[in-house]
């Protein structure tokens, strides 16, 4: 087991009390695995992502255990993080295209992001050169600045940096969201590529993008406000999802070729519930159109079949 | 300033050519240095030493003429010009690493630090700093010009602080700085590498701003008599000026040389400033 996280609850300090965006999450990832975090916006799945790298100052930690390679990581201390830190765990941020410090050329920038982790930039140069160019930049980038490259460049100069030490998890947070179709593709290849050259073990790709997790994830885990709701192989959570919630979702996708005139696409009506104060039982029960009583407790997020785990009374 | 290296740098040479502000403010600043620099060895005399007739109007002799105690004015003018830049640079330099130091850790840190550095900001910045000036200086007794800049650069620092702290906390929400935090660098490196070059520009002209004011206030004091009273300063040249009445008697080449020379590099310093504001913001620049 590369990654096995137990119970973790993170939740937002607010004035108004906690916000709960991750309120108990249990899930493992298998070595050489590529999960998928689905869900809306709000639903908790970046949270999720961020709590086992760097929680911000808003974040706090309540309880739960994260192990890495049997190894317990101390992600409620951020100072004790800094040694896991691109080293076990790693991540390609949401903001990729604004990572980079628009001061520094790639090159210098590389050698002050490895210095802070006590590394020579001449150590992994060679290896550095290697995977620009697997990743199509060429090695005139380390002379440019960040303003020169193109968002894709950018996007891959980050991806680069971010798995140079071959970290044991690369969490990837919405690294599509901001490219274009073409773009999208290419750079979830690499991803799938990263990993079957072995730079990362596992990985965790964070996005509300189904299909492009279709493409590249072994399995997919789908939250809601959250909560995990389903986690199964990509092929069943697409084909034959058992959560609800997983299957209003993909029914809310269109599908490319077919004309949408006479009936209008189905979405999920209702909004997600405030995470503030959170409905009891199953919280997708007031959106849920195959809502009953036994929905009033709350559903464990239980096995169904190996590799596939629900959190619903229904599947049950 | 969005680049810097080689490419950057010429880009940025090339507005600063094209730009009559900075050009004729540089030209008038450094025309001044090397009056400053090279003056002293044009001329024999000592600039409060007896040298000749009083109150004689400039001749081939002496070129800014001669004051009511018979100093040659050329010679004051040019080491007083000496004392305005040492005051400047001096004076200026200390506002401005106080200033940066701390508004930098103010604006990074946050939180109490950022409460407390901000309250004494702002109770040096309400303190009437030339009030502070005239009771110290009437106490300690300068003795030299560093001495006079040291007290200026102690007290003229608050604005410039504030105004690092705001940029500061603009710049450090940004992304590229979570990176860095996320790789586990020391604060001190985050602001120098992360911080500090994305506002290059702001922390220049801050310097020039505080480079002028401190020989304003300099000019200022001496011109009270609260300066150095055994050397010479634009200032002091003022202030003799005015005590021998030499405006009453007509002795112009008397009080109008320091006069233009306060106003030429403070002067000169402000156009530089437009002009240096129009060269790093591409959007004031008139291609």
């Amino acid at each position: 087991m590369s990654l096995r996280v137990d119970g973790l609850r993170v939740y937002y300090r607010s004035l108004n009390g906690d916000v709960k965006a991750v309120d108990g999450a249990t899930f493992e990832i298998a070595d050489g695995e590529i999960m998928g975090l689905a869900g809306e916006s709000g639903c908790g799945k970046s949270t999720l992502g961020k709590s086992l790298i760097r929680m911000d100052a808003r974040m706090r930690f309540v309880e739960g255990r994260v192990e890495l390679d049997g190894r317990e990581l101390p992600i409620w201390d951020d100072r004790k993080m800094n040694a896991y830190r691109f080293t076990d765990v790693s991540i390609i941020p949401q903001y990729a295209l604004s990572a980079l410090n628009p001061t520094r050329k790639i090159g210098a920038l590389a050698t002050e992001l490895l210095a802070a982790r006590g590394i020579a930039l001449d150590e992994v140069m060679q290896e550095f050169k290697r995977r620009l160019k697997l990743v199509g930049l060429p090695e005139s980038v380390l002379e440019r600045f960040p303003i020169e490259l193109s968002g894709g460049m950018r996007q891959r100069v980050v991806m680069v940096l971010s798995s140079l030490l071959d970290p044991s998890l690369l969490i990837a947070d919405e690294v599509t969201s901001a490219l274009d179709v073409s773009t999208q593709r290419a750079v979830s290849e690499l991803l799938v590529e990263f990993r079957d050259r072995g730079f990362v073990k596992s990985m965790i790709v964070i996005t509300h993008d189904l299909s492009v997790l279709y493409q590249i994830a072994d399995t997919i885990l789908v939250m809601y406000a959250g909560k995990l709701a389903e986690k199964a192989p990509a092929e069943t959570i697409i084909e034959a999802p058992v959560h609800p919630y997983t299957q209003l979702l993909l029914s809310s996708l269109p599908e490319v070729g077919i004309r949408y005139a006479e009936k209008r696409l189905s979405g999920i009506p209702g909004r997600p519930p405030s995470l503030l104060d959170p409905p009891s039982g199953c919280r997708f029960r007031t959106r849920c159109p195959f809502a009953w009583e036994q929905c009033g407790d709350e559903p464990a997020f239980k096995d169904l079949a190996p590799g596939h785990a629900a959190a619903c009374w229904k599947a049950a | 300033m969005q680049a810097s290296g080689w490419r950057g740098r010429s880009e940025l040479l090339y507005f600063a050519f094209r730009n009559w502000k900075f050009v004729v403010g540089i030209g008038v600043v450094l025309s001044m240095l090397a009056l400053a620099l090279v003056g002293p060895m044009l001329t024999e005399y000592e600039p409060l030493s007896f040298s000749g007739p009083t109150d004689e109007p400039p001749s081939s002799e002496h070129w800014f003429g001669t004051t009511s105690f018979g100093q040659d004015v050329f010679s004051q003018f040019v080491y007083g010009l000496r004392a305005a830049f040492v005051v400047g640079v001096v004076g200026g330099g200390i506002a401005w690493l106080v200033g940066a130091a701390v508004g930098f850790t103010a604006g990074y840190r946050g939180g109490w630090i950022d409460d407390v550095l901000n309250m004494l900001t702002n109770v040096v910045l309400v303190i009437p700093t030339l009030a502070i000036l005239i009771i110290v200086a009437a106490y300690i007794n300068v003795k030299g010009y560093t001495t006079e800049a040291i007290l200026i650069g102690l007290t003229s620092w608050p604005w410039a602080a504030r105004a690092v702290r705001a940029q500061t906390f603009t710049l450090k929400t940004r992304d590229f700085v979570d990176v860095a935090r996320l790789s586990g660098r020391s604060t001190r490196k985050i602001i120098a590498t992360e911080i500090a070059p994305n506002m290059s520009s702001y922390l220049l002209m801050m310097f020039i701003l505080l480079f002028g004011g401190a020989i304003l206030i300099g000019a200022s004091l001496d011109f009270l008599g609260l300066g150095p009273s055994n050397l010479i300063s634009l200032g002091l040249m003022m202030n003799n000026a005015f005590l021998s009445s030499a405006l009453l008697l007509g002795l112009w080449w008397w009080f109008i040389p320091p006069g233009i020379g306060i106003i030429a590099i403070v002067g000169g310093l402000y156009v530089m400033n437009v002009g240096l504001d129009e060269i790093f913001n591409p959007r004031l620049r008139e291609t």
